[in-house]
């Protein structure tokens, strides 16, 4: 038993850690959030009911500590006059919009902050923009309404993953879309060593390793813009938008792809474990620039992209941590033994072709 | 095998593009916070991986024969 834990360990910890964050991923539920809101704009100095929507928000149940404001910048707040509880999901309400606003542009943008102790704080930048006939700024500041301070505003439930209007539950994704690339590159990184090895030692295991390897990397790419894709339907609006990681990891694929018919076109079998690992490293130097570099460069729908370093908490909570490296770490360790059951059967396939008159004796 | 990897991807993508093609009312993957969406990532996920296996399954089905086939010769 505790032979078995040492060699095959890494496998039950890779069945485990995805395991962890499929139900992880599917289980903690969305912080509440705003999810629509009418009317989009009003006019300085109206009295104006805002019918808000909720996304996983308890707003019945929380009926008697509901806080709803309106905020222009970070210091002027206004305060609901009365708020009309719908039901769990709606509510309307009521502000009176003072005539002048502290901004000496036309048109000042409302942030709308709702708070309650069962869902915690929520906001929504630009949910309403109010127009003034007139610009005075000493005046606006003189005259702000007097309304119930923000304080003491509640964090809600502790494990949530963040709402996002455009995501919604698909921020989820995270978990399953995005480790595929990340066990890609390690997968691809296993087998440039791989490779290298081969150069170094001409030992036939290695060359079967590093094309074992090779394919599995490429079955998560094709998975990664599959998914991608279908992820990108529902959020961009298209499957494929020619966006610059999208158009730079197909390139990528393609230049893995020609690695096999790199292979399956050399007949000698030195001759094609040597120059299919030279081309493997050659492939490598060509994926870094393509996923790494250039989409940094220019502007990509990709969060982490356009100048922006990757993964920061904005893209990426604590708690959305907790999920996302196990599930990194689980489809990299699966990643690996499936290529470890393609490069076994290969090295049958050689061992048997190793002996044209009949097959050894199998132990 | 090539052959019917490439008729399994053509029709993923064909899929992707009907889904994309109904409206926003209809369509079943928006709804509930569009969590289908997630859904439908996981099974891709999952098919993906079927297929791989399949295809390890080929190859160890053709040396599987090839043992057996010298043992009713020899």
């Amino acid at each position: 038993m505790k032979q078995w834990i040492q060699k095959k360990g890494w496998k039950l910890l890779g069945v485990v850690l995805v395991l962890y964050s499929i139900l992880m991923g599917m289980m903690v539920p969305l912080h509440s959030g705003i999810s629509a809101r009418h009317p989009l704009s009003a006019q300085a100095g109206d009295t104006t009911v805002l019918e808000i929507e909720g996304y996983n928000t308890h707003f019945a149940q929380a009926q008697d500590h509901l806080r709803v404001w309106l905020m222009l910048g970070d210091q002027w707040t206004l305060s609901a006059e009365h708020v009309a509880v719908v039901d769990e999901r709606h509510i309307k309400a009521t502000f009176i919009l003072p005539d002048l606003l502290p901004v000496d542009q036309q048109v000042g943008s409302f942030t709308l902050v709702v708070d309650n102790p069962i869902d915690g704080v929520t906001l929504l930048p630009e949910a309403l923009f109010v127009r003034q006939t007139q610009i005075d700024t000493q005046t606006a500041i003189a005259h702000w309404p007097q309304t119930d301070p923000m304080i003491e505003l509640h964090s809600g439930p502790a494990l949530t993953f963040p709402f996002r209007n455009i995501l919604r539950e698909t921020i989820r994704n995270t978990y399953f879309h995005v480790p595929m690339w990340f066990a890609m590159i390690f997968i691809f990184i296993g087998s440039v060593i791989y490779s290298l090895r081969y150069l170094r030692h001409q030992r036939a295991d290695d060359d079967r390793y590093a094309a074992a390897l090779t394919t599995t990397g490429i079955v998560l790419g094709i998975l990664g813009l599959f998914t991608g894709m279908v992820w990108a339907n529902y959020t961009w609006g298209r499957p494929w938008s020619g966006d610059i990681k999208q158009n730079m990891t197909a390139i990528a694929l393609l230049v893995y792809m020609a690695y096999f018919v790199l292979r399956f076109s050399l007949e000698d079998n030195e001759v094609r474990a040597r120059v299919s690992a030279a081309y493997n490293i050659f492939a490598f130097a060509a994926l870094i620039p393509l996923i790494f570099v250039i989409p940094r460069l220019t502007d990509s729908l990709h969060p982490g992209n356009g100048g922006n370093p990757a993964l920061g908490s904005e893209d990426l909570d604590n708690t959305m941590r907790l999920v996302f490296y196990p599930a990194v770490i689980g489809w990299t360790l699966i990643g690996y033994w499936m290529s470890q059951l393609l490069w076994r059967t290969n090295k049958l396939k050689a061992y048997l072709e190793a002996y044209e008159d009949g097959p050894p004796q199998l132990k | 095998m090539y052959v019917r990897l490439a008729t399994i991807a053509f029709f993923l993508f064909a899929t992707t593009n009907l889904l994309s093609a109904q409206s926003e009312q209809t369509d079943f993957l928006r709804q509930t916070g569009m969590i289908y969406v997630v859904v439908a990532v996981m099974a891709i996920v999952f098919l993906g991986i079927t297929i791989y296996l399949f295809y390890i399954d080929r190859k160890l089905t053709k040396l599987e024969n090839q043992i057996s086939d010298h043992d009713q010769n020899g």
